[in-house]
């Protein structure tokens, strides 16, 4: 513990974070000027390719800002050893803030609402469109809305990363202002994600509303975070100083969260869709008959099966759970399914039948690649423990046997 | 290892206090069945709780001989008392469940000091909430219809209605927690025979201890079946709340079709229960002199449940409202106008002071560990819950999508002969448990101590 702490340059990340930092950059940069040059040819498919893509990403970003501060408030060595993992995806907000951006010059390709309503075929649609973007569907409402979210976001990123690498300076504080601030920010996080959920995503289709909505991306952003955290601690633990740090234990712990979240996932969009089967309102099922139909039901039938079920039954194994190669693996697929998750909400708004366009892989590369360049960027500017905080102790002795 | 950061840590209070052993513990607790005399609060308690519980049995018969005409139900609010009070019951319950199986498998051992009287809790508040379909059916001697068994009758249960996944959501949940509860007891079953002096005490005891010697394999195996029942026990904590929700809202009344349902009805369901565990440990632990097992730690911890789920039903009731302005749908726009200003605005303002509004003191830390202030949270937070079922239940049905069809609510008394007549049915329960049985798991209470650290 003592030798850990006597020496900094040993918790660094190892330089394989910085190949990846520069490839990524490459691989973004490429992708983004195919992507840019695509979005000026084919503003339609680059708009809907783009906002998938930013949902996925964002979704590992706060994902791991919530997981981060469920650790702070539980405690325990598992969320200790992908602290830092976890902190520098968090830290990609500011990067997620700016690439909110594109999104606003595609507004009426995106969403009706915002559309000349005169333009509009459908009467009913017309009706219902004339009161809600009065009030709320409006684009200065979606902009304000939409700045308060980044600010919240921004904010609760900025104080626990400036506390964080407080701590790798001693004498530390005590973790208490950790606590104070993540209670209020998880409730701050359940609510401005489920109404950026209904700004983004369900208001494509304004005249649908379900109220699970909202925890239905939640439990995707937590899904995609933790699989993330899980990718990455295994690119880590193959060198000092992750290897002397991540247990068995830690990584049974990270396999019990996925299986957690991928069964609330479950549980969640079961509930939505039998809710409305059974309801079986014309305002409501015709979303469902958009995505069981005309080949989007492969993929709705895909998710029920490798989203859910094959995963659900690995996880079972306790051997699986404590081995990271094997964890690895299908958290890479999870991410995978998390995209596929959201292609399948987003889509099939835009395409009644099965369509991937070049967007959907294009951008989604694009925002990926500067993605990763900014998280590996975080993850080697600060130690990869703060070794000063009384909860590394737990991930610093060594462990039995 | 959980138990020694803790008191590494300092600030927190212990999960049991220091200065115990083995046979001081196993003392304390058999003793309270075994050795301590009936006092006279006792009896004067159960009493109270008896008599209440002849005042539902009377309400009872006098149903089975007029029928449900008795009660304020009518058309169009064909669901009244029985169903509010049935998933006020199923609700409190989930507590239990939660308690003796979730926490054991995160291995939260502080769950070690209450794990038995909740899970006694949830039986007798299944038991109670298991009355109010049955005698709502009607013809309560023909409610064996629900189950689908082979007949000359040509009945068959309709399974695409959530009724029917009540009936085995609800007699499952019944009987695995009976189950996990009774394993649970046996190896304190067998302390409570060797110890009893009694001769007809240790017969019974030893009846029901099946034999237990605490032999290595008894040990071994009895881990065993354990953790296998608390891993059933698990889902069902999901899974019975959620069945009871989509009794609503598969239905497409306003009000109660809402996808939000499920995980609302859920985070209410140990919301309540987690108030009627501090209600029963509270006293208990202050009557019978259990500070030192039932600590400020497991107060803490139950208030701060209770605040976190209170604070997922709140998110429901935001969204709920939001999405009834948002969706533009004029009956979903109507509820939310209505439950603000219809006739039981009251019992919706009510509401939203008992669920949202006084529960926020327990951001507090100093309150959390006042035993009498948490109390009175805890009662309030239960009238808040079943006024919430009253709301969803009364509210949505009594106005719907016809006005002509539009009605009104008044339970009678033989409602309220029921309602009460089930709480002291379970209270009666309760007293009984806490002087037949120890209510507090003895073995597991000994793992706490210093002494069970086994050396590697």
């Amino acid at each position: 513990m003592s030798a850990a702490r006597a020496n900094q340059l040993d918790t660094m990340a190892p330089p394989v974070a910085r190949i990846i930092q520069s490839r990524s950059l490459v691989i973004g940069l490429i992708f983004a000027a195919i992507s840019i040059i695509g979005g000026f040819l084919r503003p339609d498919e680059f708009f809907r390719g783009y906002l998938l893509a930013y949902m996925d990403w964002l979704g590992v970003t706060l994902g791991s800002m919530v997981i981060l501060m469920i650790r702070h408030l539980t405690g325990g060595g598992w969320g200790t050893v992908i602290r830092r993992i976890l902190g520098a995806a968090m830290r990609c907000v500011p990067l997620m803030t700016i690439l909110f951006v594109p999104i606003l010059f595609g507004l009426p390709r995106l969403y009706v609402w915002a559309r000349p309503l005169d333009s509009m075929a459908d009467k009913h649609l017309r009706e219902h469109l004339q009161e809600i973007t009065k009030s709320y569907l409006s684009v200065n409402g979606f902009i304000v809305r939409a700045a308060i979210y980044f600010a919240i976001w921004n904010l609760l990123s900025f104080f626990l990363t400036k506390w964080s690498r407080e701590q790798d300076q001693p004498p530390v504080r005590d973790n208490n202002r950790f606590k104070v601030l993540s209670g209020p920010g998880l409730i701050l996080y359940a609510f401005t994600v489920t109404f950026a959920a209904i700004d983004w995503v369900m208001s494509i289709d304004p005249s649908w509303i379900s109220t699970i909505y909202g925890l239905v991306i939640l439990i995707g952003q937590l899904l995609s975070a933790m699989c993330f955290a899980i990718v990455v601690e295994r690119i880590l633990v193959k060198y000092k100083p992750m290897s002397d740090w991540l247990k068995p234990e830690f990584v049974h712990d990270h396999g019990k969260w996925m299986l957690t979240f991928i069964m609330v996932w479950a549980y969640f969009s079961f509930s939505q869709w039998l809710i409305i089967w059974a309801g079986n309102l014309p305002d409501e099922i015709t979303w469902y008959m958009r995505r069981l139909n005309d080949g989007w039901g492969f993929v709705g039938l895909w998710l029920v099966v490798f989203h859910f079920a094959v995963p659900f039954v690995i996880l079972l194994s306790r051997p699986f759970k404590r081995d990271i190669n094997r964890m690895a693996w299908l958290a890479v697929w999870m991410l995978f399914m998390r995209y596929l998750d959201l292609l399948w909400n987003i889509e099939p708004n835009f395409s009644p039948t099965f369509a991937i366009t070049w967007a959907d892989v294009v951008v989604s590369i694009a925002v990926g690649g500067l993605w990763m360049w900014f998280f590996f960027r975080n993850l080697n500017s600060m130690p990869l423990l703060p070794v000063h905080d009384v909860d590394a102790n737990e991930v610093l002795e060594p462990a039995h046997g | 290892m959980d138990e020694r950061i803790e008191h590494a840590e300092g600030a927190r209070a212990p999960v049991i206090e220091p200065g115990y052993t083995f046979g001081t513990v196993t003392d304390k607790i058999s003793s309270i069945v075994l050795t301590r005399p009936m006092s006279n609060g006792w009896f004067l308690g159960f009493g109270v709780a008896f008599l209440l519980t002849m005042m539902m049995l009377y309400a009872m018969a006098y149903l089975f001989v007029k029928g449900v005409g008795i009660w304020g139900v009518t058309i169009p609010i064909g669901w009244g008392f029985a169903i509010i009070n049935f998933v006020w019951w199923i609700g409190i319950g989930h507590a239990g469940t939660l308690i003796s199986a979730i926490l054991l498998l995160l291995r939260q051992s502080w769950r070690n000091s209450i794990n038995r009287f909740a899970e006694a809790m949830t039986l007798f508040a299944v038991s109670a909430a298991g009355i109010f379909p049955l005698i709502h059916v009607g013809r309560p001697w023909l409610a064996y219809w629900l189950f689908p068994y082979p007949n000359s009758m040509g009945v068959w249960p309709q399974f695409r209605s959530p009724l029917i996944w009540d009936v085995f959501a609800v007699s499952t949940y019944a009987t695995i927690s009976l189950l996990f509860w009774f394993v649970g007891l046996i190896p304190d079953l067998a302390t409570l025979r060797d110890r009893s002096t009694n001769r007809g005490a240790k017969i019974i005891y030893g009846i029901l201890a099946m034999g237990w010697r605490g032999s290595a394999r008894h040990w071994d195996r009895y881990e065993t079946a354990y953790l296998l029942l608390a891993g059933l026990a698990t889902p069902l904590v999901l899974s019975v709340h959620t069945v009871v929700s989509f009794d609503f809202a598969v239905g497409i009344v306003p009000g109660w079709h809402t996808t939000i349902f499920p995980p609302y009805f859920v985070a209410g369901a140990i919301y309540s229960g987690f108030a009627m565990v501090l209600m029963l440990a509270i006293p208990i632990r202050k009557l019978y002199g259990l500070e030192d097992f039932i600590t400020e730690l497991h107060l803490q911890n139950a208030a701060k449940v209770m605040l976190a789920t209170g604070l997922i039903v709140g998110y429901g009731y935001v969204i709920e409202a939001f999405m009834g302005w948002y969706s533009g749908n004029r009956y979903d726009a109507f509820t939310l106008w209505n439950r603000l200003h219809g006739p039981y605005r009251w019992e919706y303002y009510a509401l939203l002071m008992c669920n949202i509004v006084i529960p926020q003191v327990l951001w507090i830390r100093k309150l959390r560990s006042r035993p009498i202030a948490l109390f009175f949270v805890s009662l309030v937070v239960l009238v808040g819950m079943w006024l919430e079922r009253f709301i969803i239940v009364v509210v949505s049905l009594h106005r719907d999508f016809l006005t002509s069809s539009w009605g009104m609510y008044y339970p009678t008394r033989w409602d309220w002969m029921t309602y009460i007549g089930t709480i002291g049915m379970f209270l009666a329960a309760m007293f009984l448990f806490v002087r037949l049985l120890p209510m507090i798991s003895i073995f597991e209470m000994r793992t706490l101590l210093p002494e069970a650290e086994v050396k590697e």
